[in-house]
């Protein structure tokens, strides 16, 4: 089943009549100018594949790992081809024929499938990162590994907790103020390790929402190793969770980072019709809601903060094109009381981070970053608030870099 | 061929990650939009010009082809290599220099993208007349290569009416500046030569543009119809009315389809054929406007006109329009797309020949096209995986190129020649007229490496002699011949005794240039002085060179046209070709444009007594080098213009002048002011008042405006610019109406060419009262005439010392102007040149001369550096 090959896509391939109209919308197009960085060069590519004109090797890694898989291309395409689904199968077929990188083995196949092995490597890297005592993480390979392929890791997380989220919080059952709704709680690694704020912020609006909230033991949603094009690996992470999604305790799963989300709602894209986990996965994906989502229908919210605050809005690229949540977000804000919001401009650009790709593609990941940085600035705004834990992450960091004053938030953070 | 040296040289210039050469990164370099392959041997991607002259430089040494590249989105091969070398990459060369609303022009680097200019443009009010479908992904650079058109083109012409200078790095590296802000530089058209030119004869690395300020009001109409042919009856009677709308674009029921399945952009899914008509300017007067197209629409059974009711609704009408090409992936992987020009009255019958074809090529096809300019583009559905497809497919467009060719159209309207419709340039041009256009590449180019095999098809061995191609057909009437005849035996025997002619028409023009050696004989056109074709329907004539240019005007006139060249002096007894020789204009420049943006094609005869035709008879047309802009302006230099075809207008309702009196540095403040404007002077000149005293001073000047067209728009204009004048506190005078084809200037020219110097200066717009003032401090008692809509000043005087006319050269160079002595006697031409300071890119025309007239028989001492 995991046998993957592109010529089974040659007709959606071929459908590209080179009219280039992806190139405005392409990121890493804009910031190079080089055709490999765009979906026209990347379907051209694997067409010359299909067709024998070049072969599977480490001259197409490039073209193909560059994609940030935003999606913009196919929203920008008349005939919407989906590029970035067709970059991932390729990335697949590539694994396969070329091979992959030993930090990609130890992520996908050892840390991100057990919560537990991920909490420790985090605490590791905390312990290195915030008290210098690196033997631990060096011991378990981690920094090393961090260190060849990740350079930049290191200056991009300002700031390591040394506890995990869920261990701070308890999982299983917490009651909530809510007349019935019984919430399922789907923590994402990001929020989990790092951006922990948004989830406290999460899980106070969802006790007010929610009669219960079922804090889950999931584990990582399996994007990375998806879009990494570990498409084996993807489903073994997804099985895991399905057998505690599946369950029949709570009416919704929620999550606050929009790319769990919008991973989650594919869940069955993941397992062909006749596989066993097909069925679940239809049950457990038309369940799952965007924390955008839930505050949407909210109905009564004031701003957390007591002063009056202008605030701007990234659309993360897995709520937008991956949920389609583009008119949320702008809504909330409009109707949220004591805010003033300032559109940003390419709101919905990606902003780089683009899960790992802000370690993994450094000075690619800054070019995007500067771009959404200048758009930033324009703003004035003093709140840049978005949905999605690995966005935050990376426009920190720009924020940081740049030596802007504005705070970056998650949408959680800003309603009560 | 490409050695490792040369790479790692080339990785020196720009870094290793500016350098592609792997298998993969070349292949995607193979293709561009249109269905031409061809694989480079390497990527270069200069930073900026300094990087990329140095590029050029090594290559050239290497005896290298190489071609320059935007984005790719090329619909004819242009930028793919025929057989391997170099791609010059420019997008990294995507910055915006400068925007000025003053001199109403921008400068860019080639990798900014048309859109990217409007966004930068729209918020100072203003924008870039042209916007092809694919702004939004292509570059400046690319639009200069193919002198791209665009929806609004029918309105404000094509790319090459709005480039006024470039810089260009020419194939041995050599990095010169051609052109500027100021207007009409001396000698040779060079940037109308390099605009088309397909990246064979440089590397834009910059480029000046003219902008224009955004109108009032808008209206956008979707009219829709049961049937197609219907709509292409609307667009024939809507230009014969003599209505020129902004837009004027067709949509056909498959492409209406394609488009609405992607994006929901508001056409009828149930529709035959839509037409997209804007109208734009002055809120008064558009409705009428609408009103008469709307009624010659339903004269033609539309079904339904809807007016588009806010921006939102307006731009999604508009983004599906330019998606279109894209969005038929839809429909089949690949399409090929002509983009045929015809005669506006022949597209109804154009479209179902077109029909026909592919019928027959069993193919099904979508059209969306400029319908106003006659430019088609049928778009045939097909797989290119499917070689019988792909041979098909090949065999229909040729046979629509051919079909639109007999309709007296021609092969190509803005997408080019590239590879694609090398060989169908047989079909527009004989061997004769490719060679002289082989020998001006090759002035560029002489080693043949700039993007070699594109443009002009290698030289058919058996050399056609007999003049039967399709452009030879036409011509002039039997005594038209004999004159011809005649003049190809001077020209011959001059050829062989080396004796110089120098072409003449009227012969109201021959003061012109420096001194030529003394024993010129005229070569005169006066007896090709007939009207050719005149089709008023589709506005368009084709007239003898020697004719006058009242005759010219008196025959337009019975059909209420006229051709809008009002040139200085003695203004309408000059001939048709010499007005073209000289592109010689007034003031009305600034709206009308100058004889370069008004004639579509000529016939000239070279230096070997070779009738050459250059361009065509229709609006749009890429065909080939732009010979038509080379030999306007050319002073006769390079052979004798023997017939000229041009674009004519409807006589305006109205001509009116309104005049007020101030300071030059009042005037000057208004002028800049009118210019910036949304209104649509046709003229903005000034003279000094108190002409009595003699002496000019800077406190009484007398500044001019004037507004031609419909009664209703002049009225507003005159109103709301007696506002501004008053407002700005000049002293308003009179209102003076006046006769279309004379203008109001006639007495002030007659004056100001009596004197035994006239001299023209160009400097950029808001330069002219600075210049004039540094002027009149010199000569005091010149005559003056200062155009400030075209950033020009006249003046004529008796006296001129050697040493201010260095210091007047000196300071127009310094301002990016440039000077001409139109008229100066003997004694001052022994000394100098008229043409001022010599500049670095008059060698380019001095070769250009070479080529084209081998014996040097035309007109010495016409082009600038004294040649």
């Amino acid at each position: 089943m995991d046998r993957t090959d592109i010529s089974k896509y040659y007709d959606e391939i071929s459908q590209c009549n080179r009219c280039g109209f992806c190139q405005v919308a392409c990121p890493i197009f804009r910031s190079t100018g080089h055709e490999a960085g765009v979906a026209r060069g990347r379907l051209a590519l694997l067409r010359a594949i299909i067709e024998g004109r070049l072969e599977w090797n480490q001259e197409v890694e490039e073209p193909l790992f560059d994609c940030l898989l935003c999606g913009a291309c196919t929203a920008n395409c008349f005939a919407a081809i989906p590029t970035s689904d067709l970059v991932i199968k390729a990335r697949a077929q590539y694994l396969e024929k070329v091979g992959r990188k030993s930090i990609h083995r130890l992520l996908f196949d050892q840390l991100l499938p057990y919560p537990r092995r991920l909490h420790l490597a985090a605490r590791a890297v905390a312990l290195g990162k915030n008290t210098g005592i690196t033997d631990l993480a060096r011991a378990l390979g981690l920094l090393k590994i961090f260190g060849r392929d990740f350079v930049h890791a290191n200056e991009i997380v300002e700031r390591f907790p040394t506890q995990a989220f869920r261990d701070q919080i308890k999982t299983g059952v917490h009651q909530g103020q809510g007349q019935s709704l019984r919430i399922g709680y789907f923590i994402g690694c990001g929020v989990d390790i790092i951006t922990q704020d948004a989830g406290h912020a999460t899980l106070r609006l969802l006790k007010k929402i929610g009669k219960t909230v079922n804090v889950l033991e999931n584990c990582c949603c399996g994007l990375p190793a998806w879009s990494y094009g570990d498409l084996k690996a993807a489903r073994k992470l997804a099985a895991r969770n399905l057998s505690i999604l599946v369950s029949e305790k709570f009416d919704v799963i929620v999550t606050d980072c929009s790319s769990c989300a919008s991973f989650l709602k594919n869940y069955p894209q993941l397992f062909p019709e006749a596989d066993k986990h097909h069925e679940k996965s239809q049950a457990v994906s038309a369940r799952v809601k965007d924390m955008v989502q839930l505050i949407h229908t909210m109905q009564a919210y004031a701003p957390s903060s007591d002063s009056a605050v202008t605030v701007t809005y990234h659309h993360p690229c897995h709520a937008t094109r991956g949920q389609g949540l583009a008119k949320e977000p702008d809504e909330i804000l409009n109707r949220l009381p004591g805010v003033e919001y300032r559109p940003l401009l390419e709101a919905d650009w990606c902003c780089g981070g683009a899960g790992s790709y802000g370690f993994s593609h450094y000075e690619l990941s800054q070019q995007v970053l500067d771009r959404k940085m200048d758009n930033l600035k324009k703003t004035g705004a003093n709140l840049l608030v978005t949905s999605c834990p690995a966005c935050i992450m990376h426009l920190s960091y720009g924020v940081r870099k740049h030596g802007l004053n504005t705070k970056v938030c998650h949408i959680s953070e800003l309603v009560i | 061929m490409l050695s490792d040296e040369l790479i790692s040289n080339l990785r020196r210039i720009v870094g290793p990650s500016q350098v592609s050469v792997s298998r993969a990164n070349t292949e995607l370099y193979s293709y561009d939009a249109s269905l031409a392959k061809g694989q480079p041997g390497v990527v270069v991607f200069p930073g900026n010009t300094g990087e990329a002259a140095r590029i050029v430089k090594i290559v050239h040494q290497a005896d290298i082809p190489f071609v320059p590249r935007g984005f790719g989105t090329n619909l004819s091969g242009g930028t793919v290599l025929v057989s391997g070398g170099v791609v010059i990459c420019l997008s990294r060369l995507n910055r915006i220099i400068d925007i000025s609303p003053q001199r109403r022009c921008a400068v860019l680097q080639p990798g900014v993208t048309n859109l990217e200019l409007q966004d930068a443009l729209a918020p100072l009010g203003f924008f870039y007349a042209p916007d092809p479908a694919s702004q939004k992904v292509a570059t400046l650079g690319g639009n200069v290569g193919e002198n791209s058109g665009g929806p609004r083109c029918l309105k404000y012409g094509v790319t090459t009416n709005h480039v006024l200078g470039m810089e260009v790095i020419l194939a041995s590296g050599e990095v010169v500046r051609i052109g500027g802000a100021a207007y009409d530089p001396p000698g040779y058209d060079l940037r109308g030569v390099m605009v088309g030119s397909e990246g064979t004869m440089g590397i834009v690395t910059e480029v000046t543009v003219n902008i224009l300020p955004l109108p009032e009001a808008i209206i956008t109409l979707l009219v829709i119809y049961d049937d197609i042919a219907d709509a292409a009856r609307s667009v024939t009677d809507i230009i014969s009315a003599g209505i020129v709308p902004t837009t004027l674009e067709m949509m056909d029921a498959p492409i209406i389809k394609a488009v609405e399945d992607s994006y929901a952009c508001g056409y009828p899914r149930d529709a035959a054929a839509v037409l997209i008509i804007e109208v734009e300017g002055l809120p008064v007067g558009l409705q009428d406007q609408v009103a008469q197209i709307s009624e010659l629409c339903r004269k033609n059974q539309c079904r339904d006109i809807h007016e588009a009711k806010d921006d939102s609704e307006r731009n999604r009408l508009w983004e599906g329009r330019r998606g279109a090409f894209g969005a038929v992936a839809r429909i089949a992987p690949n399409y090929l797309v002509n983009d045929c020009t015809v005669p506006r009255t022949k597209l109804p019958e154009a479209l179902s020949r077109v029909a026909a074809i592919v019928k027959k090529y069993n193919f099904e096809h979508g059209n969306v096209f400029h319908a106003g300019d006659g430019n088609l583009h049928p778009l045939i559905f097909f797989d290119s995986r499917d070689a019988d497809q792909l041979k098909r497919v090949k065999k229909a467009g040729w046979e629509i190129m051919e079909a639109c060719v007999g309709l007296g159209g021609t092969i190509s309207g803005e997408h080019g020649v590239g590879l694609e419709k090398l060989d169908a340039m047989r079909m527009v041009f004989n061997e004769q007229d490719l060679s002289a256009q082989r020998a001006l590449q090759q002035a560029f180019d002489p080693g043949k490496i700039l993007n070699p095999g594109k443009v002009i098809p290698l030289s058919d061995k058996k050399e056609n002699t007999l003049d039967l191609s399709p452009s030879g057909k036409i011509g002039a009437s039997s005594t038209g011949i004999a004159a011809e005849a005649e003049i190809i035996d001077k020209i011959q025997h001059a050829a062989s005794t080396g004796k110089a002619l120098l072409p003449t028409g009227c012969g109201t023009l021959r003061h012109f240039g420096n001194l030529s050696n003394g024993t010129a004989e005229f070569l005169n056109s006066s007896e090709l002085n007939e009207v050719i074709e005149f089709d008023p329907n589709n506005q368009v004539v084709t007239a003898g060179a020697g004719l006058a240019l009242d005759r010219l005007q008196g025959e337009l006139a019975d059909k209420n046209q006229w051709l809008p060249i009002r040139p200085l002096f003695s203004i309408q007894s000059h001939s048709i070709g010499g007005v073209m020789a000289l592109g010689a204009c007034g003031p009305e420049r600034m709206h009308y444009g100058a004889p370069r943006d008004l004639v579509l094609g000529l016939r000239f005869i070279n230096g070997s007594g070779q009738k050459i035709s250059t361009g065509g008879k229709v609006v749009k047309n890429v065909a080939g080098y732009d010979m038509t802009r080379l030999m306007i302006g050319s002073a006769g230099t390079l052979g004798l213009i023997t017939e000229v075809t041009c674009r004519v207008t409807t006589i305006p309702e109205r001509c009116t002048a309104i005049s007020a009196e101030g300071s030059l540095a009042a005037c000057a403040a208004l002028a800049g002011k009118l210019i910036t404007s949304q209104l649509s002077p046709v003229f903005v000149a000034a003279i000094p008042a108190n002409k009595a005293d003699a002496k000019i001073d800077n406190e009484s000047w007398k500044l001019m405006t004037g507004f031609e067209g419909f009664e209703k728009i002049v009225a507003e204009q005159l109103k709301r610019t007696a506002n501004m004048l008053e407002k700005d506190g000049l002293e308003l005078k009179n209102q003076e109406e006046y006769p279309v084809q004379d203008g109001i200037f006639g007495d002030i020219y007659i004056e100001l060419g009596q004197s035994a110097f006239v001299l023209r200066a160009d400097v950029p717009l808001d330069e002219v009262a600075g210049f004039v003032e540094f002027f009149s401090s010199r000569l005091t008692d010149a005559n003056m005439f200062v155009d400030f809509g075209c950033g020009r000043m006249l003046a004529g005087f008796e006296v001129m010392q050697d040493e201010v006319w260095r210091q007047i050269c000196d300071l127009c160079d310094q301002r990016n102007g440039h000077v001409l002595m139109e008229r100066a006697p003997v004694e001052f031409k022994k000394q100098n040149d008229v043409f001022g300071t010599a500049r670095p890119e008059w060698q380019i025309m001095h070769r250009i001369k070479a080529a084209l007239d081998p014996h040097t028989i035309f007109a010495p001492g016409r082009l600038p550096g004294k040649v």
